[in-house]
């Protein structure tokens, strides 16, 4: 197996899953207790990934990146090189295309926690962070470790948005989902099957981990979700 | 949050309210029309289930945005949404210093009895706010339940450490909405006396809701009667009984007996 590919797929998701959990919170906090009106198009925008074809993603995000935007010749100036075709796009690339399976557990966490918690913890002179940190998110640590677990699993198996983005450059951009479109191109099959078998081991151990955990009990009796 | 709360000179009114509000349930709507003025320590609301009395507390407490309302407690406008009122003024309930004891204790289910009681002293010096707990505890009688987590103890217990946990806030008015409901008469009875005791040595004003008769004219100085969203009577317990009785009798779907009702004894 490609171990560099492995290694660079294991910080790339890591990495992402690190972002995506400090951007994620406070996004699906704000969808979980907001009236707002913008909030269908927030929710909308967040989901697009789920049903857009990585490649519009990839294409867009590559554009954006690139010379041909202010932003992307902002950014090529202040980091020394172009953001696109480097791990740093690739992170950029994968935080955006995992955002709704690290925001969607956690904004349905969120809002299953009983308001009446919260109402209490408002009167206790508790503010809208301070309520986040001490009652939201200790009751719903079952919706964290769902959220990292699925971003995680989402990163490890991109294939388009690192490919548009990314490119394919050994020991740089090339993961793992990539190493195995090669190998077959190559007609590696025997290399091709070790990766394809361990991504799905990779994959099959997250659910499994996601449904082994205890069933979610209601907050009130006393245990946590 | 200071240690004492705003003095409140007598006969100064502690809290002013001016509610109206409509919520839609469905097909029917249900009118919060209120306005009054608590002067006495204890103040009691008394209304049969669904005349708006926890609305009432909510909106008070900052848990509820009235449609048009002026609130004030302790003479400082909290809540202004008048017609053409400058400014508009919502204080959240996180400012307002309200302790809120609802029938649902909502007791924290992942921090201890005594971790629910120290959640409103973050800052204070660990020794002094474990003494605190240890001492808010005593109040409500709970302080062997110090290190048990809410999934063990029973409703009342609940309650009680709610209770704590409200006092531990250090509120400048205490809002009791039936906080005693899930306890047997006794400690019903001992723990309404601590409160009480703890509120009156404080300076630190209570309005109770309830539907209980007896604790309406029992626990309060004042008395108000509420009926779907408005205030039919107010004034000493006693008054309010003789003025209501008829009323308040149909309300509780007794007969009204012949002769002088009999007036419970008052708390002293």
């Amino acid at each position: 197996m490609d171990t560099v590919a492995l290694l660079l797929t294991l910080r790339l998701a890591l990495v992402t899953t690190g972002i995506l959990m400090v951007l994620a919170v406070p996004l699906a906090y704000w969808l979980a207790f907001t009236g707002s009106r913008a909030k269908v198009f927030v929710q909308a925008v967040c989901a697009l990934p789920i049903v857009l074809p990585p490649t519009v993603l990839g294409f867009y995000l590559l554009v954006a990146l690139g010379p041909r935007t202010a932003f992307g010749r902002v950014l090529t100036h202040l980091l020394g090189h172009p953001l696109a075709f480097s791990f740093a796009g690739l992170v950029v690339g994968s935080v955006i295309y995992s955002l709704p399976f690290a925001v969607q557990p956690l904004a349905a966490g969120f809002a299953a926690v009983d308001r009446s918690m919260l109402d209490a913890a408002a009167t206790l002179g508790s503010g809208r962070c301070d309520r986040m940190l001490r009652v939201v998110l200790p009751l719903s640590r079952g919706s964290l470790v769902t959220a990292s677990v699925l971003s995680f699993a989402h990163t490890v198996g991109e294939f388009g948005v690192v490919l548009m983005i990314g490119g394919n450059l050994p020991g740089a951009t090339r993961t793992l989902s990539i190493a195995l479109y090669d190998q077959v191109q190559d007609f590696q099959y025997a290399q091709a099957n070790r990766t394809a078998l361990f991504l799905l081991g990779i994959c099959l151990v997250a659910l499994m981990l996601l449904y082994s955990r205890r069933p979610a009990r209601n907050a009130r009796s006393g245990d946590l979700v | 949050m200071s240690d004492t709360p705003s003095p409140n000179p007598p006969n100064r009114p502690w809290l002013t309210v001016h509610i109206e509000h409509r919520f839609h349930h469905g097909g029917a709507g249900f009118h919060l029309h209120l306005a009054f003025a608590a002067r006495a320590q204890r103040t009691v609301v008394f209304g049969p289930s669904g005349s708006g009395k926890s609305s009432l507390l909510r909106a008070i407490a900052g848990l509820l945005k009235p449609e048009l309302a002026t609130i004030q407690l302790h003479g400082v406008i909290v809540c202004n949404t008048m017609h053409g009122s400058q400014p508009r003024i919502f204080l959240p309930a996180e400012k307002r210093r309200v302790g809120l004891v609802m029938q649902d204790p909502a007791v924290f289910p992942h921090l201890t009895a005594a971790g629910n009681v120290a959640f409103a002293l973050r800052g204070t010096e660990p020794s002094a706010q474990k003494k605190k707990v240890a001492r808010l505890l005593e109040v409500v009688e709970a302080e062997t339940l110090a290190e048990r987590w809410p999934r063990q103890l029973s409703g009342g217990q609940l309650q009680r450490v709610a209770i704590a946990r409200t006092l531990a806030a250090n509120p400048s008015i205490l809002l009791l909405d039936e906080p005693f409901a899930a306890l047997d008469a006794q400690s019903r009875q001992r723990i309404s006396q601590n409160l009480h005791q703890w509120a009156r040595q404080r300076g630190v004003p209570v309005l109770t809701v309830t539907h209980n008769l007896e604790e309406a004219f029992v626990a309060g100085d004042e008395v108000l009667t509420l009926e779907e969203g408005r205030i039919m009577a107010q004034g000493a317990p006693e008054h309010v009984l003789s003025q209501e009785r008829e009323r308040l009798l149909q309300v509780l779907g007794a007969v009204p007996p012949p002769g002088p009702v009999a007036i419970p004894r008052r708390e002293k």
